[in-house]
C-alpha cells in the first residue's frame, strides 16, 4: 500500500485540522451577547452567563436530545407551539430510514448556514451577505406581522418554501412539507430557545443581582437548575419565558390587515412614482431616483450588527474595538445596502398585499422604515390608496427591466 | 506515487527487454490484452462509481440503508430488484452505489487472477493486488461510515475514491500498446529531449496539487457544525487559489513534456489544461448552486435574484461532476507522472545502451 501511504497522510494531517465527527453535544452559548451586555452594563457577565447555560440546557436540552419546557409554560397556546416530535426529527444525527423519512433535517440542510444554536454564523456565514439570520434575537424579515412583532407559522413556511432570492437562502420546495413543519417547529424553538437565554443573561444581571459573584441562593439561577420550586429567579426565568413564547403564540393576531387593492392602472403607477420621491414617504432617499441608485450609507447597519457596535457606542467599521466582539462569535459588520428595486427582485415575495404590507410595516431588522399610514390626505402620512399607488409603481419597476 | 515501482521494473525488465531489442521485429506482443481490457473497465465502471457515490453525498442519501453489508436485512445482490427501483430515489442511489462497488470488487478480483496468469511484469501484478486491496478498503471505509453514521468517515471514504480511480488508470496505461510500443522504437529516443530530474519532479506537482483540492473540497463539502466561520473561508480561499496556482502550472507542464516528442505524454497534459479549467468553472457553479451568487460576480448581469434551489436535480448534478472531474484531474495528473517517469527511464537505458 506504499502508493497510497502520502495521501493518507494528507488525510490525516486534515483530520487533525479540523476535529473528528464528534457529535454537537450542546448548544454554543451566546458569548456574543453576553459580551454585548457586559459592555453595556460595565458588569462582568461571566457567572450570569455560566448560570444561564445551566438553566437553558436544563429547559431546552441539548442538540442531540432537544426538550420543550411545556412543564414551565402557563399558557396553552404557548405550550402548543412547536411539537416535541418535530424538534426530535430536525435535531440530531443524519439519517433516513427505509420509507425515505429523514432524520436531522437541521443538520442535513441548515447548519453550515445557521449554526447549531441558530446563531445565524455556521461555518459558510461569513462570505454571505446577507449573513444568514440570527435566529436568537427572534427578530425576522420577511413576514406579515407588525414592525417587532414575531412571525407567523405560516410566514416562516412561505420562506423555506420560496427562498430568499438574492441572498443564499435556498428554496426548500423539493422538501416534503411534513419535514418543512417539522423544521419551522425547530426555527420557532431555536429562536425562544435563543431569546430566553439572552434574556436570562441581561435579567441575571440587572434584576437578580449577578456581578463577579453569584447572588445570594433565591437570587440565584442555579436554585432554578437545583429543583427550588420557590426561588425568585425560577419566577423570573418562567415569566421571561410566559413572555417570549406568549409573543409567538399571538404572531396570528398582529398579522397586517390589507384594505382592498386599487385598480392598478398607469395612472396608479404615476401616482406611485411621485409618492415615492416625495418627502413624505422618501423611498427615493434610500432606493434613490426611480429605485434604481441605491446609497450605500457608511452608516446603515443592519440590527444584529448594530447591537454589538453602535448602540453600546462601538464604530462598526472600526476593527480593533469590534475585534474582541468578532472573538466572540460576531460576523465583520458590512453595510446594509437597499434594494435596487429596477431589479424586480422581491426576497419577502412579491404579490401586491406582501409588498402593501412591506411598506406598511417596513423591514424588521434593518433601516427601512414603516410609512406613515393616515386616514386622511395629510401632509405628513399616506393613506392607504397612495400606498397602494406606490405599490403598483414598486412592482412596475421590475417589469419595465 | 509509482516510484517504488521503478526499481522492480528496472530488474524485471532489463533481460527480457534485450531479448526483444535484438529481435524487434518478431511479431510477438508479449503484453496481456486480456489485462490491460479489464484496466480499461476498471476505469470505466469506477469514474461512474464516483459519480454515484457523489451524488449519495449531495443528496445525504449516505444513510439511506442503515445497515451494512447487507440492505435492510438483505444480502447485497439479493435485495429485490423491484423494490430497489421503485423505492425512494436516496434509497435508489445508495443502493445502486453499492451494487457498482460489489461489481467493481469482483472485477478488481479478476484483474488479479488474470494478472498471475498472463503478466509477466512483477510490479504490474503487484499494481492489481494493490487495486484490489484499495477496493476493499474503499469497500469497508463505506461501511464504517454508515454504520457509525459518522460523516469524517464519509470524507475519509470520499478523498480514498480518487485513489483507487488513479490507480486503475494506472493499470490500463500501464498494460496499454502505446506503453509497449514506446519501448520498442530505441532509435527515436536519443533524438528526444532527455527528462532531467527537475521535470520529473515537476510533473509530480499537479499530483500533489490536485490530491491537495480533492481533500480541501472534501472538508468543504463534508464541513463540520461548529468549524468557525474564519477556517471555512480561509480553506475556501486556500481552495481557490490553489485551483488557480494548478491551472497556471498546466500549460507550463504541457510544453515542457511536448519537447520530449511524445503524443502519449503531451496529449493528457493537454487535456489537463481543459480539464482544470472546467474544473474552475464547475467549482464556481457549485458555490453558486450551493450559497448563491457571490459578491464578486455581481458585474455579470444573470446575477442579481438568483435563487439556490436546495436539492435541485441540475445542481446536484453540477456539485458532482465537480467532484467526478477532482477525480479525472487527479488520474490524467498521475498517468502523466507515471508516463515522465517511464520515459526517463527509457531514455536513461537507451544512453546506457549506447555507450
Ligand atoms: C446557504 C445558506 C443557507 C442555508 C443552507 C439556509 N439558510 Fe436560511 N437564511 C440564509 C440567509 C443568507 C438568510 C438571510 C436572508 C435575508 O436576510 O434576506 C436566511 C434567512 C432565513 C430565515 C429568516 C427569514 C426572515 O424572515 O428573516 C429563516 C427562518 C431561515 N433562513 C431558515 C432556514 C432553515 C430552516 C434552513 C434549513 C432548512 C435554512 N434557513 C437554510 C442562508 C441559508
Ligand atoms: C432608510 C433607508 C430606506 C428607506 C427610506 C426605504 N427603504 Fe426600502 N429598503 C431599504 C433596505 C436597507 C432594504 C433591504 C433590506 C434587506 O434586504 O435586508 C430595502 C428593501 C426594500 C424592498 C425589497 C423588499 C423585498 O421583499 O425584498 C422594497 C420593495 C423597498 N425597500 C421599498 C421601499 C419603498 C417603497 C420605500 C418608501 C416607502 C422604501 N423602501 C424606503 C432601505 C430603505
Amino acid at each position: 500500500m506504499r502508493p497510497t501511504f502520502l495521501p493518507s497522510l494528507i488525510v490525516l494531517a486534515a483530520l487533525l485540522l479540523c476535529g473528528c465527527d464528534a457529535p454537537v453535544d450542546h448548544y454554543p452559548p451566546n458569548e456574543l451577547y453576553s459580551l454585548v451586555v457586559s459592555t453595556r452594563e460595565m458588569v462582568s457577565t461571566q457567572v450570569a452567563a455560566d448560570d444561564t447555560t445551566a438553566v437553558v440546557e436544563a429547559w431546552f436540552g441539548t442538540p442531540v436530545q432537544p426538550r420543550w419546557p411545556a412543564d414551565q409554560m402557563s399558557g396553552s397556546a404557548a405550550k402548543a407551539l412547536v411539537r416535541l416530535d418535530n424538534l426530535e426529527r430536525a435535531a440530531g444525527r443524519v439519517y433516513a430510514d427505509q420509507d425515505d423519512l429523514h432524520f436531522g433535517l437541521y443538520n442535513e440542510h441548515c447548519v453550515t448556514c445557521h449554526g447549531v444554536s441558530g446563531g445565524g454564523n455556521g461555518p459558510a456565514s461569513l462570505l454571505q451577505n446577507p449573513y444568514p439570520r440570527d435566529f436568537r434575537a427572534g427578530v425576522f424579515k420577511w413576514k406579515s406581522t407588525a414592525r417587532n412583532a414575531r412571525p407567523t407559522r405560516d410566514d416562516l413556511i412561505k420562506i423555506l418554501q420560496h427562498g430568499a432570492a438574492g441572498s443564499a437562502m435556498p428554496t426548500f420546495r423539493l422538501i416534503p412539507e411534513q419535514d418543512l413543519e417539522a423544521l419551522v417547529d425547530y426555527v420557532i424553538f431555536l429562536s425562544v430557545r435563543g431569546q430566553f437565554e439572552r434574556e436570562l443573561i441581561s435579567g441575571a444581571v440587572q434584576e437578580l443581582e449577578y456581578d463577579e459573584a453569584r447572588p445570594s441562593d433565591g437570587l440565584s439561577l442555579m436554585s432554578i437548575v437545583g429543583g427550588d420550586e420557590e426561588s425568585e429567579a425560577l419566577s423570573f426565568a418562567r415569566e421571561t419565558l410566559d413572555r417570549i413564547t406568549d409573543g409567538w403564540a399571538r404572531a396570528d393576531d398582529a398579522v397586517i390587515q390589507v384594505p382592498p387593492e386599487t385598480v392598478a392602472d398607469a395612472a396608479s403607477i404615476q401616482r406611485g412614482r411621485e409618492w415615492f420621491h416625495s418627502p413624505k414617504a422618501l423611498c427615493s432617499g434610500c432606493h434613490g431616483q426611480d429605485g434604481d441608485h441605491p446609497l450605500a450609507l457608511q452608516t446603515n447597519y443592519d440590527d444584529w450588527t448594530t447591537e454589538f457596535t453602535s448602540r453600546i457606542g462601538i464604530t462598526p467599521s472600526d476593527r480593533e474595538a469590534v475585534r474582541p466582539f468578532r472573538s466572540a462569535g460576531a460576523l465583520r459588520p458590512r453595510i446594509i445596502v437597499p434594494r435596487k428595486l429596477s431589479d424586480g427582485v422581491f426576497r419577502g415575495g412579491d404579490d401586491p398585499q406582501t409588498v402593501y404590507r412591506r411598506l406598511v410595516t417596513g423591514i424588521d431588522g434593518t433601516p427601512m422604515p414603516a410609512v406613515n399610514v393616515s386616514d386622511q390626505p395629510s401632509a405628513t402620512g399616506l393613506t392607504s390608496d397612495q400606498i397602494w399607488d406606490i405599490v403598483h409603481y414598486v412592482r412596475s419597476l421590475g417589469e419595465s427591466e | 506515487m509509482a516510484e517504488p515501482n521503478l526499481s522492480e521494473q528496472q530488474t524485471s525488465d532489463a533481460p527480457d527487454d534485450s531479448l526483444h531489442d535484438s529481435q524487434p521485429s518478431v511479431a510477438v506482443d508479449p503484453r496481456s490484452k486480456l489485462l490491460h481490457r479489464l484496466a480499461v473497465l476498471s476505469v470505466c465502471l469506477v469514474w461512474p462509481l464516483i459519480w454515484v457515490g457523489g451524488l449519495v453525498t449531495t443528496y445525504d442519501a449516505g444513510m439511506a440503508v442503515p445497515d451494512w453489508p447487507g440492505t435492510y436485512g438483505y444480502n447485497l445482490l439479493l435485495y429485490p430488484i423491484s423494490t430497489w427501483l421503485s423505492g425512494p430515489f436516496d434509497l435508489f442511489i445508495e443502493h445502486g452505489h453499492r451494487l457498482l462497488g460489489a461489481v467493481v470488487g469482483l472485477l478488481a478480483i479478476v484483474m488479479v487472477i488474470a494478472a498471475f496468469r498472463r503478466e509477466d511484469r512483477r510490479w504490474v501484478i503487484g499494481l492489481t493486488v494493490t487495486i484490489l486491496l484499495a477496493v476493499i478498503s474503499q469497500g469497508v471505509l463505506g461501511g464504517v461510515r454508515v454504520l457509525l453514521g459518522d460523516r469524517t468517515f464519509a470524507m475519509i471514504h470520499g478523498c480514498f475514491g480518487p485513489v483507487v480511480f488513479s490507480l486503475c488508470c494506472v493499470a490500463a496505461v500501464v498494460t496499454s500498446r502505446s506503453w509497449w510500443d514506446r519501448r520498442h522504437l530505441p532509435s527515436a529516443v536519443p533524438s528526444q529531449k532527455p527528462i532531467g530530474m527537475s521535470l520529473l519532479a515537476f510533473a509530480t506537482v499537479p499530483t500533489l496539487l490536485s490530491y491537495t483540492q480533492l481533500v480541501l473540497g472534501a472538508q468543504l463539502r463534508h464541513v463540520q457544525p461548529l468549524t468557525t466561520p474564519g477556517t471555512f473561508t480561509l480553506i475556501v480561499a486556500i481552495h481557490i487559489v490553489t485551483a488557480f496556482g494548478l491551472w497556471l502550472l498546466t500549460p507550463i507542464l504541457f510544453l515542457l513534456v511536448r519537447r520530449c516528442g511524445d503524443l502519449t505524454l503531451s496529449r493528457p497534459a493537454g487535456w489537463l489544461i481543459w480539464f482544470v479549467g472546467a474544473q474552475i468553472l464547475l467549482g464556481t457553479g457549485t458555490w453558486i448552486v450551493n450559497y448563491g451568487w457571490p459578491g464578486i460576480l455581481e458585474f455579470l448581469p444573470f446575477g442579481e435574484g438568483y435563487l439556490v434551489r436546495s436539492k435541485g436535480f441540475i445542481d446536484s448534478i453540477i456539485v458532482t461532476a465537480h467532484v467526478a472531474v477532482g477525480s479525472l484531474i487527479l488520474a490524467t495528473s498521475v498517468v502523466i507522472g507515471v508516463q515522465v517517469l517511464r520515459q526517463r527511464f527509457l531514455h536513461q537505458r537507451s544512453l546506457a545502451v549506447l555507450v
